[in-house]
């Protein structure tokens, strides 16, 4: 198995530049998400690794090889799309012996190898049929299998499951992660769907206008976003932020803002910055109901509750800013209508520099 | 009871109810309330139809009947089957007819692939200006009125100052009054509608291409396909349903060979490979004016025309599952 690096690669179409440079390493055997919003340059990089577009700038090398110049077909990458890209009017086995006999493998390898795929992905009793004929989920396995017969030295899967519905996609996720585990086939891996990169990644690139924000593991970029955009971005709900002032205390720093006092914990290098605009971080997830030792009281106006099932999500607002909770309702959410305070581990509690959004204190 | 409709891709039954005939009226009635915008829109082609397709139907009577002016369609006495009788009798017609299959079917089978070999050509053309240059080249000849190309051929072909004579003068080859040869005018007749035709007709094709998912051919490139193979594994077999559709449109005119032209382009030196039904019709109808005779004509022409559609309809969906309906 080989590793993809990227070292400053560039896209520009004409004088305009989508991808701005990026730097990353993906090791042998690894699982890799590219996440970001649309037009934040995932698919493009994704595609500059496949070959489908010419790399502006910079240096890609699979393995130990420079792919700059080298035609798609020679980079030992095979690719699912978004939509499959399966071809109609040939069969399930036809469409995974594409590639197959287009570079002359011998039939009766191509149909021992069709034959173990289909087996891999449950396809054996749909081999025959054409891809009109099959759901949005076989589809899908077929669109691996063709990948998979080929085996390449590098997956890449342009958004597979956004074309499934939510019940679908979950058990897809679940097999792509089974297939990887059991292939251990170097993976890049694009969705603007940061449940899936969340379920999917050994580490997460979060990219915005054609940046790299942050790579990390999904715990890393859930507990310790580097940024406020990686903070909104990871976590569903995403993290609550609100403008706070710094001010000095025997303890240590605080945070102020409407009115609430919140005990900074771990940002000793931040004492003697009072008066200073930070944006404070708390995930819904780091919510409390009742106050423990230590732990810093936020007073709230309960605006709604969205149950669902083991728990809940309070919809609030602290002064004029929304805020989210979620919290464990127990079976039951009689005891949440009448809250009117919540509560926050001074540890939970994320800064951010007010002006360029980067995060203050223990990002790893 | 209930119809059962299986889906065989996902396993879902549907289960579909049967409607009475006034539930089914009722329906109609219910979606023409809704929808009767459409329909009134609908109405002008419609009435277009019924005054200029159908209602001639009516005079397609004189076909069965001894004509006279002076008596109408209607007051014209019945003959059956004599016209008919009377054409398969006549050597004119069985040669108009002779020339009409011949060609109708050499222009089939040597005019309808041109245009999709020009879109798969153009289709590979990177060049964007040139692409467009190209096409321009190509489509202009259908804007021009057959007269105007009909004088470029017989120019083009004279034995003493015409471009093809000239070239062949080089070569030491006596002048060939080509138009005036009955072996020349098919290839002559042919190679014209193609050089007329081919360009614009490719538009439904290069269509078709257009429509091509692209990830397919990306698929296709990661795989390792090269043009040539992605042309033959994808290209054509995604536009074989319009093929298929354009194919059965042109068998369904088969035997309409471009009237015009050949009136422009034939003599009665070439009469022997030129005469074609419709020709054969204008010259007994309107020159000669038995317009009974050339209705039987023009009646057995569309008869076959009808059967042709009908036959290469039922053959395509049984073959390739795509037909007009």
């Amino acid at each position: 198995m080989s590793g993809v690096f990227l070292e400053g690669i560039v896209k520009r179409y004409g004088a305009v530049e989508v991808v701005h440079g990026i730097d990353l390493e993906i090791q042998p055997q690894e699982f890799v998400v590219l996440v970001g919003p649309s037009g934040c340059g995932k698919s493009t990089t994704l595609r500059m690794i496949a070959g489908l577009e010419e790399i502006s700038d910079g240096e890609l090398r699979i393995g130990e090889r420079v792919m700059n110049r080298v035609a798609p077909k020679d980079r030992d990458v095979a690719m699912v799309f978004q939509n499959y890209a399966l071809y109609p009017h040939l069969n399930v086995a036809d469409n995974m012996a594409f590639g197959l006999r287009i570079r002359k493998t011998p039939k009766d390898e191509i149909a021992k190898t069709i034959e173990e795929t289909a087996k891999i992905l449950g396809l054996t009793e749909y081999l025959e049929r054409r891809p009109a004929d099959l759901s949005g989920g076989q589809r899908q396995r077929v669109a691996m299998g063709r990948a998979i017969v080929r085996h390449p030295a590098v997956f890449l899967f342009d958004e597979p499951l956004s074309n499934l519905d939510a019940k679908l996609r979950t058990q897809m996720r679940a097999e792509i992660k089974r297939l990887h585990k059991r292939l251990g086939v170097t993976s890049v891996y694009v969705t603007h769907d940061q449940v899936e990169a969340m379920t999917l990644a050994d580490r997460i690139v979060v990219m915005a206008d054609g940046n790299i924000e942050q790579i990390g593991t999904p715990m890393e970029l859930f507990n310790n976003p580097a940024n406020t955009f990686v903070a909104g971005f990871i976590g569903s709900p995403p993290m609550n932020q609100f403008e706070a002032t710094l001010e000095d205390s025997d303890a240590g720093p605080i945070a102020h803002a409407n009115g609430t006092m919140i005990q900074l914990h771990g940002q000793e290098a931040l004492r003697g910055s009072a008066g200073r605009d930070v944006i404070v971080g708390i995930r819904p997830e780091h919510v409390m109901l009742s106050a423990e030792a230590g732990t810093a009281e936020i007073p709230i106006s309960l605006d709604l509750i969205e149950t669902l099932g083991s728990e809940a999500l309070l919809h609030t607002h602290v002064g004029d800013v929304p805020f989210v909770a979620k919290v464990e309702t127990h079976g039951e959410i009689g005891h949440l209508q009448g809250v009117s305070a919540l509560h926050v581990k001074p540890e939970r509690v994320k800064l951010f520099d007010k002006d360029s959004g980067r995060a203050l204190g223990q990002v790893a | 009871m209930a119809i059962v409709d299986k889906e065989s891709s996902a396993g879902i039954e549907k289960v579909v109810p049967k409607l009475t005939l006034s539930q089914r009226l009722d329906r109609i009635y219910l979606h023409l309330r809704r929808e009767w915008q459409i329909y009134a829109m609908l109405a002008p082609l419609i009435i277009w139809f019924l005054m200029f397709n159908y209602r001639p139907m009516y005079g397609l009577q004189i076909a069965f009947k001894d004509y006279s002016v002076f008596l109408g369609i209607d007051g014209s006495p019945w003959v059956g089957f004599e016209h008919f009788q009377t054409l398969f009798q006549s050597d004119q017609f069985v040669r108009a007819f002779k020339n009409t299959i011949i060609i109708s079917l050499l222009s089939l089978f040597i005019g309808f692939p041109m245009p999709i070999i020009l879109a798969l050509m153009f289709n590979e053309i990177l060049n964007e200006a040139y692409k467009r240059t190209a096409q321009t080249i190509v489509y202009l000849p259908h804007f021009i009125s057959s007269v105007i190309i009909a004088g470029i051929i017989i120019t083009a072909f004279s034995p003493s100052a015409g471009i093809v004579n000239t070239v062949l003068g080089w070569f030491g080859v006596e002048p060939i009054y080509f138009l005036t040869k009955p072996e020349w005018f098919r290839p002559i007749f042919i190679g014209t509608g193609i050089w007329q035709e081919a360009g614009f007709q490719s538009i439904v094709f290069l269509a078709a291409i257009a429509g091509v998912n692209p990830s397919l051919y990306e698929s296709a490139v990661v795989d390792g396909a090269n043009r040539w193979q992605m042309m033959w594994k994808i290209t054509i077999p995604c536009i074989l349903p319009t093929i298929i559709i354009m194919l059965i449109i042109r068998i369904g005119n088969l035997l309409e060979v471009s009237f015009e032209m050949i009136i422009l382009l034939y003599q009665p030196a070439t009469y022997q490979t030129a005469d074609v039904i419709n020709t054969f019709i204008y010259r007994q109808g309107l020159i000669g004016g038995q317009y009974d005779v050339a209705a039987a004509a023009g009646l057995f022409n569309a008869v076959m025309a009808f059967c042709l559609v009908m036959s290469a309809n039922a053959i395509a969906k049984r073959v390739s599952k795509t037909s007009l309906w």
